[in-house]
């Protein structure tokens, strides 16, 4: 994750420019049932935008809203500068890659991705031209002419994008693009999604549950919860910077340590203390496994818990080690000091710390 | 499924062994004897087109009023069942498999059951006489209700609708909702989603709704004989005469087979007909 996170496209439109995309006070509910909270949401022109969340929070409708497949219950969708929340997708600059992708089964993959542009009664050479060059886009020239069924999964998914894409709209939504695939061509497919979008310079929206998948594609992340946008930002700041407990251990991995905050002084369950400001609380300490350090390498200053050693697996790029702590917790580790494994061996007392700028304290809620 | 070849077969023979013997071997055998001849109460096996000539000219008539009677039977039941079937698949929500388990039930409902339900309704003491003098929109019961063409139409439609019902919701229910969101994304409306989407791949429900209600409108003699008057004699009355009161089978038979040409045909024009103007462009 820590590789994917730094290949995501880093720049970020400026802010002084109006976004793209502009949700005020979204809700929506189904009689008592509250699908979307209320949600301010802001997208910018060229974002490689992820609604990220675990099933059932609200993502699909969310984006159903943006695209006008679901009418919001209060609240305001708008796209360029224009309230768009009273129009239905037909009349939305939007274009929205179905789960399930929903193609036409009675028409040929050139049929289905030239069927909105003839339903616009674009000149016949117009609507030629731009198939043929998504289909080009998109790698499906040998394929133009099979119907849907004789379609593998990645092959379909790129026909269902196609399709949305030659509408050149303002902002492409998809809902769960990848979550059919497995799992080599879900990482083969999220190349392919990185470079269109790359080489056509669109706004893409898309739904996934998979942290991962929002890491290795998104510039910018909505980490939803129960209905909530819980944090919003790049990926580099939600993963570093996670401001939930939920949002430490549902991005990436985390060792989640609780604690109490007592005049300036937080001291943890399983020992060890340091200095932090704040009110006197119940807190826990986030530190992900690759900021922690083992043994011989504690830095000056660190926080430093004693375990007892439980695991240690060799990964290629990293050791990953399995500290118990004495209260019942435990520690996960991520080394890349590949000598200090043979000096360790399994049930050793060791000792594992950080230093306090890697860690995040937050209210334990 | 078992692979075997030969287990195939065993399992295949006992329906291929019935319809071979109950259906395809009488047709043949009515379809050859309608080149025969009756003399004198005695089967002749020679070869002769005079039944059919006779079909054309003394049942030219009832085979033109039959065919017409069914054809709008089968295409109001097709039309009002394909209403219900959409209505079922993609308007009900949770109360369509309830919607499609009445649907079946009626079904069962019998046959009998349905004409003198309609006798009920349309008779000169029946409900709607009743109602209308109790309104005091008329003073006497009228006649004219029943014993017509209506209400041949009006029983046999009710009677065969569930028949079309089911191989519409059928065809619809292998059409998604992602399809019919994707092409409302597209910028189709609900006419054109109908035209372009829905009903193209519908076409084997269609044909199989139109076939089921113009075969069984077009063979029936019961209903007619029972709700029609004697105005309303339909093909299927003359077979069934000609078959047990005159007990000229050769004549029926022709006229069976008559019926079932045309039958054929009609379907199979409006096989051509919708691949046509459906295609895809
Ligand atoms: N049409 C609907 N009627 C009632 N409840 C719905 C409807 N659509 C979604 N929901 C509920 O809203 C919640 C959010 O659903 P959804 O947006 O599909 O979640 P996600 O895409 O994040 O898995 C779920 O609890 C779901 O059951
Ligand atoms: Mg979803």
């Amino acid at each position: 994750m820590t590789a994917s996170a730094a290949t995501a496209v880093a720049s970020r439109p400026q802010a002084d420019r109006p976004p793209l995309v502009r949700l005020r006070g979204l809700t929506k509910s189904y009689g008592s049932m509250v699908a979307v909270k209320p949600l301010d949401l802001d997208i910018q022109s060229g974002d490689f935008y992820a609604l990220l969340g675990p099933s059932g929070c609200g993502k699909t409708t969310l984006l159903r809203m943006i695209g006008g497949f679901t009418e919001p219950t209060a609240g305001t969708v708008e796209i360029d500068g224009v309230d768009v929340t009273r129009m239905g997708p037909e009349r939305r600059p939007t274009n929205m890659v179905f789960q399930g992708y929903g193609l036409f089964p009675h028409m040929t993959v050139r049929q289905n991705i030239a069927y909105g542009l003839k339903l616009a009664k674009l000149p016949a050479a117009e609507v030629e031209t731009r198939v043929k060059e998504i289909i080009g886009l998109v790698r499906l020239e040998q394929l133009a002419e099979r119907r849907p069924d004789g379609l593998s999964g990645g092959q379909a998914q790129r026909v269902a994008l196609a399709r949305a894409l030659v509408m050149r709209p303002r902002v492409l939504l998809l809902d769960e693009p990848l979550a059919a695939l497995d799992l080599q061509l879900r990482k083969a497919m999220q190349e392919e999604l990185r470079r269109i979008h790359r080489s056509i310079g669109g706004t893409f929206v898309f739904v996934t549950h998979d942290q991962g998948e929002a890491m290795a594609l998104a510039n910018r992340i909505a980490v939803m919860d129960a209905g909530a946008c819980v944090q919003e930002g790049g990926p580099e700041e939600i993963y570093g910077a996670p401001r939930t407990r939920f949002i430490s251990t549902f991005i990436g991995e985390a060792n989640v340590l609780p604690g109490r905050r007592q005049g300036g002084r937080v001291t943890l369950e399983a020992g060890g203390s340091f200095a932090d400001a704040g009110a006197d609380e119940a807190v826990v300490v986030v530190v992900r496994p690759e900021a922690m350090a083992l043994g011989g390498n504690l830095p000056q200053g660190a926080v430093k818990l004693t375990g007892r050693l439980a695991d240690s697996v060799f990964l290629g790029p990293y050791v990953r080690y399995r500290v118990e702590l004495p209260g019942g917790g435990e520690i996960i580790l991520h080394s890349q000091d590949f000598a200090l494994r043979h000096r360790l061996a399994v049930d050793d007392t060791v000792e594992v710390g950080w230093t306090t700028d890697v860690q995040r304290v937050l209210a334990d809620r | 499924m078992p692979r075997n070849p030969v287990v195939l077969t065993l399992f295949a023979l006992p329906a291929t062994l019935i319809f071979l013997l109950f259906f395809l071997g009488p047709f043949i055998y009515f379809v050859v004897m309608s080149f025969w001849s009756v003399s004198l109460f005695r089967l002749s096996r020679d070869f002769t087109l005079v039944n059919y000539l006779d079909v054309y000219r003394e049942y030219g008539y009832s085979v033109a009023f039959t065919f017409a009677i069914a054809l709008l039977i089968a295409v109001i039941a097709t039309l009002l069942a394909f209403g219900f079937a959409y209505l079922i698949r993609f308007r009900a929500g949770r109360l369509g498999p309830t919607l499609l388990f009445v649907t079946l039930i009626t079904m069962f409902g019998g046959y009998l059951v349905k004409i003198y339900a309609w006798r009920t309704i349309l008779g000169t003491t029946g409900i709607l006489n009743t109602g209308l003098i109790e309104l005091g929109i008329i003073d006497e019961p009228v006649s004219w209700l029943l014993y017509n063409p209506g209400a041949v139409v009006a029983t046999l439609t009710h009677f065969l609708l569930p028949f079309a019902v089911l191989p519409l919701y059928g065809s619809l229910r292998g059409i998604s909702d992602a399809q019919l969101a994707a092409a409302r994304d597209l910028g189709a409306r609900p006419l054109r989603m109908l035209i372009d989407i829905v009903l193209p791949q519908c076409q084997p429900g269609i044909l199989v709704a139109f076939m089921l209600t113009f075969f069984i409108a077009a063979g029936d003699y019961v209903t007619p004989r029972l709700v029609g008057g004697t105005a309303t004699a339909m093909a299927g009355n003359f077979v069934e005469n000609q078959f047990i009161t005159a007990l000229n089978a050769p004549q029926s038979s022709a006229l069976a087979v008559a019926i079932l040409a045309v039958s054929a045909g009609t379907v199979l024009l409006l096989r051509a007909v919708m691949r046509r103007t459906l295609a895809v462009r």
